[in-house]
């Protein structure tokens, strides 16, 4: 296998709150290969959000308390100091956010905000910025772009600013792009557009994408490899083809049961019974035990490890598929 | 942007034209004859009759206001019941000393306000934004004229560092002016910058919250530029309009404040004519504080609209 | 969308639910409580000033005039010889007393204009608004002067002054609730069965728009002393010889440097009344205001 570009190990985040610690984050492991996609996906509040964001320390510490390891080019992007993490961020690994509606400074053209990375990162300044950001807005797709770029937000539509937004993130060509539920504001269609504009140019680009997304319907169009993320832990780790077709995790296989199945509109939706557990007071045993529905007596005395019983295939469950049970 | 502006131009002038109502009325409030009740034991037939007669006091009501609004349009608002001067030159005599000192106040309050504000709101939960909240939390519950008292128990007639009250013109002495200025200003500023800093504090805090700014910093800008340049940009916009606020608070307190300072302007003018029972003299006083204050939300307004683009795109 | 949808659609249960929870949050802010404690303090002793002032507000005794605060007076006496903590704590009850109705006055008029205003919109709305606008471009403290000047100065006018100048604060947060609250599905539903105006806004949409004015009401609470206290000390409220705290501060400037405690006690007695409810009344924004509540609420989303 080729040496990955973004190595986690044991990644833990723990927010000191006023009614005490909640680890939202629990010790989850992943690498990521050049070129490849790897989609996070889980309920909202998962930890999704939180574990990317301490990969560019960019949780408030305090409250939040990050531990672990994130390789990347040999250095730990956790202990990196500020200014070599300004080095990074932006340029060599980019993020960004769900909301294209409020991403984007209402008071600063568009023009500005796409110049920053790129005076910052690349050295470039005046016409030269400019061009480069114009050329950008090109390749995301916004027409007469040469005008567009001294307008402010708000005279753009939603999906045209998530564009804007894509092209900040891109703007330096970055080792890996890490995408936060980048579509999930938009309609259906304006989606499915933007989806395949990021795939055209991470395959242009040769980046990595981390994606991430409370939709395990979309991953299938987008991913390599899937990692399946409950109440912080990692549940199931997969290529994308081998979580579809085996789904060794009970986490995994209730949320594609609360998927809607295309053409099959008649079929209700199942979605899991019960909440997520509160961070403050996380189960003993399995995170899932208290909603997974084969829940057997080992699984609320003892947390089960994150095996791997198929090489490339990893599931945290006592269990192998064959023997859940209801 | 320029709809706006002239929307704004002619909503000020509707409220110009509904405070000229107010301080017309005025006069017709006071219980029995207005002129009879100012000249008091003073009471002279033929001044009393030359008063009415210079007010059209005995015409009917609509067309003693146009009248009045008519002359008050060209600067004429009638004479003193008390010293038959005219009323406009007896305010705007004053009307420098009193521009001065809200001058001073506001600019107390903003230099006090505005920094401690963004640096509370940047450094939120630390020793510093503690004590600068405890500290604002006590400014914005002391009445301006105690404060004023207070300063001048401690500063003048304990410390003996500046003069308890009154007033030199800058043009005779320009120090003496200052020091003159000095309490009074601290008096009315003081408690307005405890307001701003609060509100600059909350609108810094909110804008820090913004998923722009951390936009910005997943773009690998510094703290410091995301500040200045994300967070800052956006926090003027509520502040400038809490300022235009504060604006009539900060002149209410220097109405006050003149009195207790012994300050030559439209306060002090406007409290002696309420003991005088002048009631010419309070109405013009009135009016131009009123309008003093409706220009500087104007303005206000109009640097809003600027500051913020969907407002000058629009 | 994480609203719960009993929150939306019965609006008077939710909020009756809340009460716990909302007077749990007061009591956690600690700002809230200790305002609270001074303002409980406070009534209690406006309320018993008669028992508890050692003197009566009128006890002249020359002998001994402005006599430093002592075992005897505890705030010391005045330029006759009366006793400041006696006519300190009986001026509390005027205070309070003018807040109270001032601040009444003030709600009786503006929650009205504002609801009116806000659940009707278009011409009426405007007008009222503008009504309002034009009442708030006179800082409030010269308009409750100028009203003073013309009715004259007195007590019970300095109410009515104050109550008029606060209206359209009211008015305007009022208004604003009801204009989030105007389209909402309860309200819709309650109109669509034919529920009159009347019934809609007493029952709908007045029991959403409270919280603001909770809030309001106490801050306006601290103006409303402030201003009295002003008008007190420029000779336009309360009238002698009935103790008022800006009016004995006024009094207490002549005779400065003398008897300092003179213009000290009172202006501490208006702070500490001001500071109660200006803590009360953050501690009730934080609690009950949705707009904070949400940022609180927010860290649950994705
Ligand atoms: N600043 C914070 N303080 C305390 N808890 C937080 C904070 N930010 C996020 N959380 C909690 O962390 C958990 C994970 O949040 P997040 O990563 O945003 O979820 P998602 O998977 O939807 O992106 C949630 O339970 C959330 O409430
Ligand atoms: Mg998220």
């Amino acid at each position: 296998m080729t040496q990955p570009v973004l190595s986690v190990r044991d990644l833990s985040v723990t927010f000191r709150t006023r009614e005490g610690p909640a680890k939202v984050v629990d010790r989850i492991s992943y690498d990521l290969g050049p070129g490849e996609t790897l989609a996070i996906v889980g309920e909202s509040g998962s930890g999704k959000s939180v574990s990317s964001l301490a990969l560019m320390q960019l949780l408030p510490t305090p409250p939040a308390v990050v531990e672990g390891e994130a390789i990347f080019e040999g250095r730990n992007l956790l202990t990196l100091d500020e200014p070599e993490m300004q080095k990074i961020r932006g340029n060599r690994i980019a993020m960004i956010f769900q909301d294209p509606m409020t991403s984007l400074n209402p008071v600063r053209t568009i023009g500005h905000q796409l110049m920053e990375p790129i005076e910052l990162h690349l050295g470039l300044t005046g016409r030269a910025a400019r061009e480069r950001a114009i050329e950008l807005l090109h390749l995301v797709g916004i027409p007469s772009a040469e005008e567009r770029i001294d307008d402010y937000p708000h005279q753009f539509s939603g999906g045209m600013r998530q564009r804007v937004v894509i092209a900040m993130g891109i703007s330096c060509e970055p080792d890996i792009l890490i995408a936060d539920e980048a579509t999930t504001a938009l309609d259906v269609t304006t989606q499915a557009k933007i989806i395949d504009e990021i795939k055209g140019l991470q395959e242009r680009l040769g980046m990595s994408l981390i994606w991430i997304t409370h939709d395990l319907g979309v991953v299938a169009g987008v991913a390599d490899r899937v990692v399946v993320l409950y109440a912080g832990h990692i549940m199931e780790e997969a290529d994308v083809d081998d979580l579809f077709r085996v789904r060794r995790n009970p986490y995994t296989r209730g949320l594609l049961a609360s998927l809607p199945v295309p053409g099959r509109t008649s079929r209700r939706l199942e979605a899991i019974p019960g909440l997520p557990p509160d961070p403050l007071r996380p189960p003993r045993g399995c995170p899932f035990s208290p909603r997974c529905p084969y829940v057997a007596d080992v699984c609320v005395r003892e947390e089960p490890a994150l095996r791997e019983p198929v090489p490339g295939h990893r599931s945290k469950c006592h269990f192998d598929p064959e023997d859940l049970h209801a | 942007m320029t709809g706006f502006v002239v929307r704004r131009i002619g909503q000020m002038a509707l409220a110009l034209l509904g405070v000229s109502v107010i301080v017309f009325a005025l006069i017709h409030f006071v219980p029995g004859d207005p002129v009879r009740t100012a000249l008091g034991t003073r009471f002279d037939p033929d001044v009393y009759e030359a008063l009415v007669r210079r007010h059209g006091l005995d015409r009917p009501l609509v067309i003693q206001y146009f009248s009045w609004l008519g002359s008050a349009l060209q600067g004429d608002l009638g004479v003193s019941f008390r010293s038959g001067q005219p009323v406009t030159g007896l305010v705007l005599e004053r009307l420098p000393a009193t521009l001065t000192l809200a001058g001073a106040a506001l600019a107390v309050a903003l230099v006090v306000g505005v920094p401690l504000g963004v640096v509370s709101a940047v450094r939120s939960g630390s020793k510093l934004d503690y004590i600068a909240s405890a500290v604002s939390q006590v400014g914005v519950s002391v009445p301006d004229f105690w404060a004023g008292i207070m300063y001048i128990l401690l500063f003048s007639l304990t410390l003996g560092w500046l003069p308890p009250s009154g007033y030199v013109s800058p043009l005779v002495d320009f120090t003496g002016w200052l020091r003159h200025l000095v309490l009074p200003a601290l008096a009315v500023g003081l408690v307005s910058g405890s307001i701003i800093f609060r509100f600059v504090r909350s609108a810094v805090l909110e804008a820090l919250n913004q998923d722009y700014v951390r936009m910005a910093r997943a773009k690998g800008l510094s703290r410091r530029a995301v500040l200045f340049d994300h967070v800052l940009p956006n926090a003027w916009i509520p502040i400038v309009t809490v300022v235009g606020l504060q604006l009539g608070f900060l002149l209410g307190g220097v109405v006050v404040v003149e009195i207790i300072f012994a300050w030559p302007g439209i306060g002090r003018l406007a409290y002696l004519a309420v003991g005088d029972r002048d009631f010419t003299v309070l109405q013009g006083s009135v009016l131009y504080i009123a309008t003093m204050f409706l220009v500087i939300n104007l303005v206000v307004d109009l640097l809003y609209a600027w500051l913020d683009p969907r407002v000058r795109y629009d | 969308m994480t609203e719960p949808a009993a929150e939306t659609t019965v609006g008077v249960v939710a909020h009756r639910s809340r009460l716990r929870t909302t007077a749990e949050t007061v009591l956690r802010n600690r700002l809230a409580v200790f305002g609270l404690v001074i303002l409980v303090l406070l009534v209690l002793v406006a309320l018993a000033a008669p028992l508890i002032a050692p003197y009566t507000i009128n006890e002249v005794d020359v002998a001994n005039r402005l006599q430093g605060p002592s075992s005897q007076h505890w705030f010391g006496t005045d330029e006759l010889g009366r006793d400041v903590f006696s006519r300190v704590i009986i001026a509390s009850r005027v205070s309070l007393q003018v807040g109270f109705v001032s601040v009444g006055i003030a709600l009786g008029l503006g929650v009205p204009v504002g609801l009116i205003a806000g659940y009707y919109g278009g011409r009426i709305d405007s007008i009222l608004m503008r009504l309002m606008d034009i009442l708030f471009s006179i800082p409030a403290i010269v308009l409750a002067i100028a009203i003073l000047a013309a009715l004259g100065p007195d007590i019970v006018n300095a109410m009515i002054a104050i109550g008029v100048v606060y209206t359209p604060i009211f008015a305007r947060i009022t208004r604003g609730s009801v204009l989030t609250l105007r389209d909402a599905v309860f309200v819709q539903a309650a109109r669509s069965i034919g529920a009159s105006d009347l019934r809609i806004i007493g029952n709908h949409v007045f029991p959403n728009v409270i919280a603001p004015i909770i809030v309001q009401t106490s801050l306006s609470l601290a103006f409303a002393i402030l201003a009295e206290a002003a008008l007190s000390f420029l000779g336009l409220g309360v009238q002698p010889p009935n103790p008022a705290w800006g009016r004995m501060l006024s009094e207490g400037r002549a005779f400065f440097q003398q008897a300092p405690w003179m213009a000290i006690f009172p202006g501490l007695a208006i702070f500490a009344t001001v500071f109660a409810f200006n803590a009360l009344g953050d501690g009730l924004r934080d609690a009950l205001d949705p707009q904070q509540r949400s940022i609180i609420e927010s860290r649950g989303r994705s």
